[in-house]
């Protein structure tokens, strides 16, 4: 009956007439303070940003302002390296996300829906990548896409996200795949559909939760990234938001409220994909967790 | 019918493979390959120096310091995040009132990049007007100008708070998903029989969260091999390589000494402490699917 009491107090075994229980009150208090401290950075930096650099000079980083100032996020707006960096960013996050979700999706399709001899090593191999610490791979990738002359271009970028991407879509595919019946495949292809009609049609109509929950991961982990950028660009024109942000910070020194308003116009995309993706994501995590 | 399968099959696993292949594969037996050379990184020609570099490990005491940064870091950023997230996993479970906005409050700053992660704790570790020597002064009355990330005492663990604050919504929806999938009249079960909510967290819950323990902790581990952006940004390693980690060891012998041979040795190191730490870990993993079936 009295289910909301998963924290019961030890001992307390359940009594039939308990006067008061103080501990969902106490729960829910405790609650508001963790969430409280965890929110506070946050709201640190979305405070400074609304601030004059003058009122953060004076101490005032971590009060709320007595007026809305919005000057920085119009510097940081009419900034045309902001609008350069998150251009480019968008130039990789967009292509390398759906590039790894569709190369995923074609050997997540074979592992789960077409097995073969030595496809099971395969597929383990493939799952290791994501183990593989980056800088184990790091130096071989800078020499090979240095002689092809591609450095500080965007494409390293790209093809080294869409790589990396493919272990975990792959996972998440063929795992998602799996559940998808076999008989809606093998009647597709009595009808004489192909493999690829089979997966166009049957299997990824009914994998739209994977897909939605690969965008997210995908999206996020490729717009936030730090280090191929850094790694594979070095003039300005060619740099990711991430790396911008370094920049700027080290440009904007003391004006703390622009560093604030621009960290914050770099995590909107990310932001909003949360925002929006949220129940897919977890959706997909409860796939993940459940099902090992 | 056979045939046709085989065909669709290669047509299928061609671009992920070779991509794949070319870009993770061959990369990391090259790595393997460069670690026995003196390659600076640039020049064309290079010479075999046999096991000279992963011999220069031995002598290089900036390696050791790394390795044992390396060790503390994986372990706070396991421990830490897990155990945060499952403690909030299970007060959200208990039905606390607008349960769904913790939620949310926990998860959001894992969608923040490393970048503004970093900046952010920047600012709160900051000695004049960051919070946290703020409110400790408001508290002890005394104001405080500990400069924490500049503090060779304080940098690796400051770096690790900041980590776990990030990386525990992650771990607290994957419990909270692994919650959901325990079946309703077991724990009423345990309520008949009389336990108190701590043998019921301790024996009942817990056990049964394995699965979403494994998930969280492989998560752990993957990402913390990777956690490179943040200490980039924090600390740079510094001060005095307090918190140097083997992944930034390797970038600064690599790419800013130009010992690139050198810095693959170490990235094959790296390598196999990956690769050791997630096999150790799916043994174990093993015997536990065994117990619980």
């Amino acid at each position: 009956m009295d289910e909301a009491n998963a924290m019961d107090l030890p001992g307390h075994g359940r009594p039939v007439a308990q006067p008061f229980n103080p501990w969902p009150a106490v729960i829910l208090i405790a609650m508001i303070c963790l969430a409280f401290l965890f929110l506070a950075p946050t709201i640190g930096v979305l405070l400074s940003s609304i601030k004059t650099t003058r009122e953060i000079a004076l101490g005032e980083l971590w009060t709320v302002p007595a007026a809305l100032y919005l000057g920085n996020y119009v510097e940081v707006l009419s900034n045309p390296a902001v609008h350069r960096y998150l251009v480019n960013t968008l130039l990789v996050t967009v292509p390398a996300t759906a590039a790894s979700i569709g190369l995923g999706t074609l050997a997540g399709y074979v592992f789960a829906k077409m097995p073969f001899r030595g496809g099971n090593l395969l597929f383990l191999v493939i799952v290791s990548g994501m183990f593989f610490p980056p800088q184990a791979i790091l130096i071989p990738l800078f020499r090979l896409f240095n002689v092809v002359g591609l450095i500080d271009t965007l494409w390293p970028i790209i093809l080294v996200h869409t790589a990396l991407g493919i272990p975990i879509c792959t996972l998440l595919m063929r795992n998602f795949f799996a559940t998808v019946p076999n008989a809606l495949r093998e009647s597709a292809i009595l009808e004489g559909a192909n493999e690829w009609q089979v997966l166009t049609r049957v299997a990824l109509p009914l994998s739209l939760p994977a897909l939605a929950v690969l965008a997210t991961l995908q999206f996020t982990w490729i717009w936030n990234d730090f280090l191929w950028p850094l790694i594979f660009t070095q003039s300005d024109e060619k740099r990711t938001i991430m790396i911008g942000l370094v920049n700027l910070s080290g440009q904007y020194s003391v004006a703390y409220g622009v560093q604030g308003a621009l960290s914050l116009v770099a995590s909107l995309p990310t932001l909003f994909v949360f925002l929006f993706f949220q129940r897919y994501f977890i959706k997909g995590m409860t796939m993940g967790a459940v099902k090992g | 019918m056979q045939r046709e399968n085989t065909f669709w099959r290669i047509v299928f696993l061609a671009l992920p493979l070779s991509v794949f292949a070319v870009l993770v594969i061959w990369p990391l037996a090259s790595s393997f390959f460069y670690s026995f050379t003196n390659w600076n990184g640039f020049s064309s020609d290079y010479d075999f120096v046999g096991f000279r570099n992963f011999a220069k490990i031995y002598t290089d005491k900036l390696f050791l310091n790394a390795i044992i940064n390396t060790a503390v870091w994986m372990v706070a950023a396991i421990v830490l995040p897990t155990l945060l997230g499952l403690g909030l996993a299970l007060l959200i479970d208990s039905h606390v009132p607008g349960g769904q906005v913790f939620k949310s409050i926990f998860y959001l700053p894992i969608c923040l990049s490393a970048v503004v992660v970093g900046q952010i704790w920047i600012w709160i570790y900051q000695p004049d007007w960051g919070l946290l020597n703020t409110a400790i002064g408001f508290v002890t009355g005394e104001p405080l100008n500990y400069a924490w990330l500049a503090k060779p005492n304080t940098a690796l663990g400051s770096v690790i708070v900041a980590w776990s604050w990030q990386q525990t919504g992650l771990s607290m929806v994957i419990y909270l998903a692994g919650l959901t999938a325990i079946p309703e009249d077991l724990l009423e079960a345990c309520d008949l029989e009389g336990a108190s909510a701590w043998q019921r967290i301790r024996f009942v819950v817990v056990p049964l969260l394995t699965p979403a323990t494994v998930v969280v902790i492989a998560l752990s581990v993957i990402n913390s091999l990777k956690g490179f952006d943040i200490l980039f940004i924090m600390t740079g390693g510094g001060p005095f390589n307090s918190s140097d980690t083997l992944a930034m060891h390797m970038y600064n012998e690599s790419f800013k000494k130009y010992l690139t041979g050198y810095g693959s040795a170490i990235s094959v190191v790296l390598f196999l402490i990956a690769i050791t730490v997630i096999g150790i870990y799916f043994r174990q993993l093993k015997k536990v699917d065994e117990i619980y079936g």
